[in-house]
């Protein structure tokens, strides 16, 4: 059974039990996501895929579609609103881009352009994140972690291992490592975990590989964001490609 | 130090597993045990409960570090922490905590040396109207003065055990300044649960209606539950929590839910700063508020009430255990309540220090055991609350209100107040006013009524439903509290002529910014921004452009965030700027743009390799902007 709700005035198909996001998507329309993934889910933690629906901002991932509604998706006061969340995704973390091995494949920098990010805006907070690179083939470097709980929710529903969670609130939440000693090294997380792949940023990195794709034949070097995601997802839906390809 | 021998933590625990029945979702309620008595939870405590509760390690290090009055580190053998706000403030406490920890000659957030007393500041505990206070050994010192402050630092460095202490140091009175027709009349205990039981008409005799005796009875039950909804209907009651929302509509949805096991929750948690109108009921009537969950129980269809007590309040909870124990004994809990075949119990929860956990769904996570984070939006608690169960959530006060609509009937308790807001509001007053506490008015009352009979007509302005709430000017002190005019959870905190209101805002900013829970990008980041701006202010740094950053950051807090505590995090400032623009005017530095980039502060840590705290050693405010 399918029905319609109106995406920015334009009608979008959907199942019941679909949420706002995944309809979209699956219609080709894009809306920016970073914590929302097909294989794990919602979160509704970074809030950038927040539309309005009857006068009411909702997280369009944990929001069910529902027949005849109206959603603004597209308009300039949430293209606004959506680049001020990812500028203070980009202050309160220290986000390298030129000198980041995962510039070109990352999800937040290719998001930041998708969205016409100039700069950061906001006071940078340099906060001190401990780094750890215990384990022999993927780094831990919380500087650029932004609290979407992808690896999280990967590593428990997907992996099977339950290797990360987080401590502390507020603005000292802080992804840990679930190991005595709280070191990557001592946990059984492998290098091809989805784990690692599902991470938006480059807060999990493979040791080896890297710079093997070259600066400019990256991820989002070859489309935006929104052209790489709904060409992927189309592929998952078919059954199609499962690994995702992050550089 | 640590006290020495340090008991062990499995052979404290092992009883208290044994009867929480060794479930995960104990793992809260044990972690609060192990720190009232240990002062901290020691990590052979969290190895224990995470081996025999089946719960990861990490995960019990998430719960610990969730919640403010848990510690991982020893907090020394008498833990202070005195309240924070505002109120506080303005009666003195920063004052009166540094002068304790000059007394007890130990840093503020640090145990001292020989392990006997760390001193902290901690969120609004709820005693606005007895104030400034603190709490010792999680137990409510009030009414704090010099000779106080200088009286609790003799005895605890003559380590005089907490039991020789002078009692009336731990008075907490129960003040009511005015008392309107439910506080005048409260229902007797089981009034209004028999009138709900009796709606059911006679038990017919079983072979009239040809059912079994237990049908007729179930029958009986169900009919009494639908004919006090339709009361509750009449009656028109709305959510005293702040959100308003008819409870009719709220239980209804329980009423018809698919699943059993249904839950009935008291939210109990008041930490909206200036408000302590529940910590009154539940001292005063907590008849009242027991009776309103049982009577929803037999609407709803539920067979277990939970209360949910704030870590702040929880020297009450002997006194509710005593009451709970008292009305199984009369028949108003139990297995077969008043002979009806009801049944239904109640039994009591406690919070760690976490604002967040006000909003329903945290409190429900924060129940199951887990890190207090509100749950996404869908499915709706009525539906799939605690457990997973079909769940009303109530205020104390809607429990205790809907106990009087029960006695007596909905049509009595409509025709109080206004149209649209039915029945009589409980108001926390405190602040500047000559006559602080509980005052209880009919809804429709004036901001000016009430200023007039707590003595605070004088007001510059008054932060009505804290800080969350809306901060008004003497120009709107003729508006009414109503769902119609200004809605309010009933909290007044007043502020007098030569206030600087600044300094309400400075407070209320970083209150948002520690109690955050960190899970959406809005309110985690935002509300640090937002604190580093007004700190700016303070500092003499700030300009218009920052007045105009401040507000565009409001506007994405209100817009983007999860959950209501980022929605309103911002609301106190923007009336600020509105409404007392001349507070900001008097702290601006410059007309032009400074960059909140701290020079002097970057030195810091140059400053601290080289051992150096002279003046020289810092910029003066004209060099940094220079």
């Amino acid at each position: 059974m399918t029905s319609t709700f109106f995406l920015d005035g334009q009608e979008v198909p959907f199942t019941p039990g679909q949420t706002v996001l995944q309809a979209a998507l699956q219609a080709g329309r894009y809306i920016p996501h970073l914590c929302w993934h097909p294989e794990v889910g919602p979160h509704g933690s970074c809030r950038l895929c927040t539309v309005v629906i009857s006068g009411k901002p909702f997280s369009s991932c944990t929001q069910p579609a529902m027949a005849g509604q109206h959603v603004d998706c597209d308009t300039p006061e949430l293209q606004a609103l959506r680049r001020a969340a990812l500028q203070m995704l980009f202050v309160e973390g220290n986000h390298y881009c030129p000198s980041c091995e995962k510039s070109g494949a990352c999800r937040l920098q290719a998001t930041a352009y998708f969205l016409g990010m100039q700069d950061n805006h906001f006071p940078q907070q340099f906060p001190r994140r401990a780094r750890d690179a215990s384990h022999p083939g993927i780094i831990l470097d919380r500087d650029r972690c932004i609290r979407c709980e992808r690896c999280v929710r990967a590593s428990r529903f997907l992996d099977g291992k339950n290797v990360f969670g987080v401590t502390q609130r507020g603005i000292r939440t802080s992804l840990e490592v679930n190991t005595p000693s709280g070191l990557l090294g001592e946990s059984a997380l492998a290098v091809h975990d989805r784990a690692v792949a599902l991470c938006p940023t480059g807060a999990l990195l493979p040791k080896e590989g890297a710079w093997e794709v070259p600066i400019g034949a990256r991820r989002y070097d070859r489309a935006t964001v929104a052209e790489a995601d709904l060409r992927e997802y189309a592929m998952t839906e078919a059954g199609g490609l499962q690994e995702v390809h992050h550089g | 130090m640590l006290p020495n021998p340090m008991p062990p933590a499995r052979d404290f625990l092992e009883p208290l597993l044994d009867r929480a029945g060794r479930s995960p979702h104990a793992l809260l309620q044990l972690l609060i045990a192990v720190q009232h008595h240990y002062h901290f939870v020691p990590s052979e405590a969290m190895e224990v409960l995470a081996a025999e509760l089946g719960v990861t390690p990490l995960r019990v290090k998430g719960v610990v570090s969730f919640y403010s009055f848990l510690s991982d580190t020893f907090q020394g053998e008498v833990v202070v922490h005195v309240s924070d706000n505002i109120t506080d403030r303005m009666q003195g406490s920063r004052e009166l905590a540094a002068h304790l920890c000059d007394l007890l000659d130990v840093p503020l957030g640090q145990v001292r040396e020989d392990g006997r007393v760390s001193v902290h500041f901690t969120s609004d505990i709820g005693l606005g109207d007895q104030g400034p206070a603190a709490l010792v050994n999680y137990l409510p010192v009030t009414r704090l003065t010099r000779e106080r402050i200088e009286a609790l630092a003799r005895l605890i460095n003559a380590r005089t055990p907490l039991s020789a202490w002078p009692p009336e140091f731990f008075r907490v009175e129960s003040i009511i300044r005015r008392s309107d027709v439910i506080f005048r009349r409260p229902v007797p205990p089981g009034a209004g649960l028999r009138a709900s039981l009796e709606r059911g008409g006679e038990i017919l005799p079983a072979w009239e209606e040809d059912l079994s005796p237990s049908d007729a009875r179930r029958h009986h039950l169900d009919k009494g539950g639908a004919e006090t909804l339709k009361e509750l209907y009449r009656s028109e009651l709305r959510g005293r929590g702040g959100a308003g929302f008819k409870t009719a509509i709220k239980w209804e949805s329980v009423r018809s839910a698919k699943g059993g096991g249904r839950y009935v929750l008291c939210n109990a948690d008041e930490g909206e700063p200036g408000t302590f109108k529940d910590r009154v009921l539940l001292a005063e009537f907590p008849d009242m508020v027991f009776e309103g969950m049982t009577i929803c129980g037999h609407v709803v269809g539920s067979k277990k009430g939970v209360l949910y007590l704030r870590q702040e309040y929880v020297y009450l909870l002997p006194h509710l255990e005593a009451v709970l124990a008292r009305r199984r004994e009369a028949g108003l809990l139990g297995r077969d309540i008043l002979g009806s075949g009801l049944e239904f119990d109640i039994e009591i929860h406690l919070g760690a220090g976490a604002y967040i956990c006000g909003m329903e769904s945290a409190m429900i996570k924060s129940i199951e055991g887990r890190r207090g984070i509100p749950r996404q939006r869908w499915p709706l608690p009525v539906h799939q609350g605690l457990y997973k169960r079909p769940t009303v959530v109530n205020n104390v006060e809607t429990f205790a209100k809907a106990a009087v609509v029960s006695q007596r009937g909905g049509a009595w308790f409509a025709a109080i107040g206004t149209p649209q807001s039915t029945g009589t509001k409980l108001f926390a007053v405190s602040g500047d006013v000559e006559r602080p506490g509980v005052y209880e008015y009919p809804w429709g009352v004036t901001v000016r009524e009430v200023l007039r009979d707590c003595g605070g007509l004088d007001a510059l302005g008054v932060q009505l439903g804290g800080p969350s709430g809306t901060l008004l000017n003497a120009e709107a002190f003729d508006r009414t509290v109503c769902f119609e005019d200004l809605p309010s959870v009933g909290t007044l905190m007043v502020f007098g002529p030569g206030r600087d209101l600044f300094e309400a805002a400075r407070n209320f900013a970083a209150f948002f910014r520690h109690e955050s829970c960190g899970l959406c990008t809005p309110c985690r980041v935002g509300t640090t921004l937002l604190e580093n701006y007004v700190s700016k202010f303070a500092r003499g740094f700030g300009s218009p452009v920052d007045l105009e950053e401040m507000r565009g950051i409001a506007r994405t807090l209100r817009t983007m965030s999860h959950c209501g505590l980022g929605q309103t995090a911002s609301l106190h400032l923007i009336d600020s700027f509105e409404r007392f623009p001349a507070v900001w005017e008097a702290r601006m530095g410059t007309r032009d743009f400074i960059p909140a980039f701290d020079l002097d502060g970057a030195l810091e840590e140059a400053r601290g390799l080289t051992g150096r705290t002279d003046q020289e050693a810092h910029l003066t405010p004209a060099e940094v902007r220079a």
